[in-house]
């Protein structure tokens, strides 16, 4: 046997016909709804994007900020030990 | 369809991708066909109202990515009707049903075999209850919905001569088997 199954049928359309399912109305409401969720999560992502990009931003600007203190403080304590030889 | 019916209905197309009001035109033109394609394989007139409203409806929400390939517009909607009752199919888990005219298929009968009867149909059924049903899926487009191989290759996404060759090895142990005089081409 194979994975399908073949019927025969006698009418050549369904027997209730196909007019009560034919609503163009219906496909645009849907196809508008699909639209405004996709509108929906497309902002979504973009302020994710966003967040995601400033946050980075912020980490790399603190991790340069503690860069530019590290230097400082080595020289001080670099100063510091000098000053300790020297007395 | 003729070259100058296939302009017009790009010129529809096109407007639709601005207006998709304008659509409406070509969901009146094609909803039965398409709906009987999708109650042919799923043989429940409310699964088939359903995947037809869907298939529309996707049809209409990706119509700015549709490109003229030099198929009419239909192919398009039956490749998306196909992947629809694939997605029905697999979401389900049940057997893939063909459910196919009765008139149609003595038409065709009649066209092979001038000694056709109700058992030899009845063999036929069997036979093609036992093929691939990527074979079937092939002769169904190509003798139930009157498609031709470049069509049917684009519709089921396989190469033409694929298509081609999926019939013609059904259609050769039909020959054999039941003696009957299928044309390879229609």
């Amino acid at each position: 046997m194979g994975r399908h199954e073949i019927r025969m049928r006698r009418q050549r359309t369904p027997a209730r016909g196909s007019e009560r399912y034919r609503n163009y109305n219906a496909v645009l409401k849907q196809h508008e709804q699909d639209m405004r969720l996709k509108k929906i999560l497309r902002v979504f992502t973009y302020f994710l994007l966003i967040a995601l990009i400033t946050i980075l931003l912020v980490i790399v600007m603190r991790w340069e900020k503690r860069q530019q203190a590290k230097p400082k403080t080595t020289s001080s304590l670099s100063s510091k030990v000098e000053s300790f030889y020297r007395k | 369809m003729t070259d100058e019916e296939i302009r017009t209905e790009q010129e529809i197309i096109e407007r639709a991708k601005k207006d998709p009001q304008a659509f409406g035109e070509i969901y009146e033109r094609y909803f039965d066909r398409i709906f009987n394609f999708l109650y042919r394989q799923t043989d429940d007139e409310a699964v088939a109202g359903d995947l037809c409203s869907q298939t529309f409806v996707n049809a209409l929400n990706h119509l700015n990515r549709y490109e003229f390939r030099g198929f009419p517009f239909s192919a398009w909607l039956y490749k998306i009707a196909g992947n629809e009752v694939n997605k029905f199919y697999r979401k389900n888990k049940g057997k893939k049903v063909f459910s196919i005219e009765e008139v149609k298929v003595r038409e065709l009968m009649e066209q092979a075999n001038d000694d056709w009867d109700e058992e030899m149909v009845n063999r036929v059924i069997t036979y093609m209850n036992e093929l691939p049903t990527e074979m079937v899926q092939v002769l169904e487009l190509r003798f139930f919905e009157d498609k031709d191989f470049k069509e049917i290759a684009f519709i089921l996404d396989i190469t033409e001569s694929g298509a081609k060759m999926r019939t013609y090895r059904a259609l050769d142990r039909l020959r054999q088997q039941f003696n009957l005089r299928v044309k390879y081409d229609g």
